[in-house]
């Protein structure tokens, strides 16, 4: 069996028949940058053609450019953000940012730590670690050319983050994962179902330590562009039963998450988180955890 | 401390720096607030505002020093839309593409580029007094917002 048919019969039992999804490219506008300036109507009078994404307060698809969405002085100044419109949604689903410490534990390249920033008003701290170091320098770049003031970048492995001995109010957790074949037209000729065990167990180390250093009042937004319920639903599961978090419920585009996989019966809770299957967006996974015995 | 103060000398404006919160990390110097300042340990990569770096013992802005000396009253230079774009391309300002010019116009003094909606593009020198000068170019380009692109090449 191809590698192509042996993911798309795992999707189809986990409910979902494979199409074929091409990527729709999207931006964010920075409201905090772009406040002052009408960023929708200086880009349409360059020829570029946007469509508003409806489950998203500052999204906007690229319906048509003669040119590249990236090399605009608007761009350039940090008006708006090149983010994929699923990639735009775990940092919204925090209650509230502003004046937070907020962690970004595999922050590079950095698109959402600017989104993050944005939200906060450029208020509180946002301790932002990666653990590639060529890609720091990527990062620091999007935070100047965005204007961001209030992060602090560390060359760090997110297993390690108690190691910058602060305790979290939010953390974001957009964890290195398999990916999806819509951003990436080679990923079912690279990608085993070894690769999606081998990410799953860091992604169990990387949620463990993010359980160490959250608040008990704390948030955690966990996400992947994944599509492997290993990643995603058997995750948040493991975190429920293992690390003594909760899933919280969240108002966001995408489906109910599956509680039931390959035959194996999850926590009903699991339910809540949201699973967005590839079709106006990419593939993504989105879930808010507390720890369990903490007030709402 | 002195290199950003000399630096922005030359815009003939000052800008107010905490010097408490103002952290060098081998030859980059950034901005930070207090809150930034309690949790901040010393080996950071990046931290708050990023303000420029020495090479070689010269001063070596970032766009976020530039913006910063553009809310002051400092030499400026608005752009039409087409000089804009050459500007961010890494071409030096011609005479016909100035709409107004704010502060110094001395020949070898620096000045910031503004486009029409007052956003700061870059800094440049002043090779000829432009109210003097026929045509041609009258600002080098020294550093500009394409620089963000090229950095990724």
């Amino acid at each position: 069996m191809s590698a192509k048919k042996f993911f798309e019969t795992r999707y189809e039992k986990l409910g979902w028949e494979y199409e074929d999804v091409k990527p729709r490219q999207a931006i964010r506008i920075n409201f905090i940058n772009a406040k002052k300036a009408n960023v929708v109507k200086r880009l349409q009078s360059l020829g570029i053609e946007l469509q508003k994404i409806p489950f998203l307060k500052n999204g906007y698809w690229i319906r048509k450019s003669e040119f590249s969405v990236g090399a605009t002085s608007e761009y350039l100044l940090g008006l708006y953000s090149i983010q994929e419109a699923a990639a735009q949604i775990p940092a919204t689903l925090f209650t509230e940012l502003e004046d937070k410490v907020v962690l970004d534990a595999c922050a590079a390249p950095g698109g959402k730590t600017v989104q993050l920033a944005d939200l906060m008003r450029n208020t509180g701290v946002i301790i932002a670690l990666d653990i590639k170091k060529r890609r720091l320098t990527a990062l620091s770049n999007h935070l100047e050319r965005c204007r961001v003031r209030n992060a602090i970048v560390y060359h760090m492995d997110a297993r390690q983050a108690s190691r910058v001995k602060v305790k979290f109010d939010r953390i974001l957790l957009d964890v290195s994962c398999s990916g999806n074949f819509v951003t990436d037209k080679d990923w079912f000729k690279k990608r085993t179902n070894k690769d999606v065990e081998r990410n799953a167990r860091l992604q169990r180390e990387i949620l463990t330590e993010a359980a160490k250093v959250l608040k008990d009042d704390g948030e955690i937004v966990y996400a992947t562009c994944s599509l492997e319920p290993e990643e995603n639903e058997l995750n948040i599961d493991w975190a429920i039963k293992s690390l003594k978090l909760k899933v919280e419920k969240i108002n966001c585009y995408g489906e109910k998450a599956l509680t039931s996989v390959f035959g194996k019966k999850l926590d009903s809770s699991v339910e809540h988180c949201g699973r967005i299957w590839p079709g106006q967006t990419q593939g993504f996974f989105v879930c808010k955890l507390k720890k369990r015995g903490c007030a709402q | 401390m002195k290199q950003i103060k000399d630096f922005v000398s030359r815009f003939q404006t000052r800008i107010s720096l905490d010097k408490n919160l103002l952290v060098k990390r081998r030859d980059r110097y950034f901005l930070l607030d207090d809150s930034l300042k309690r949790l901040i340990s010393k080996d950071f990569f990046y931290a708050g505002t990023y303000l420029g770096k020495t090479k070689r013992g010269k001063f070596f802005p970032s766009f976020n020093l530039l913006r910063m000396i553009a809310e002051e009253k400092a030499n400026k230079v608005i752009v039409d839309k087409k000089t804009e774009w050459l500007f961010i391309c890494g071409r030096d300002i011609f005479k016909q593409g100035i709409t107004e010019v704010m502060g110094s116009k001395r020949k070898g003094d620096y000045t910031l580029i503004l486009n029409q909606h007052g956003e700061c593009l870059g800094f440049g020198r002043i090779l000829c007094n432009p109210d003097k000068a026929k045509d041609g170019v009258v600002i080098e380009n020294i550093s500009d917002i394409g620089d963000f692109l090229r950095r990724e090449k």
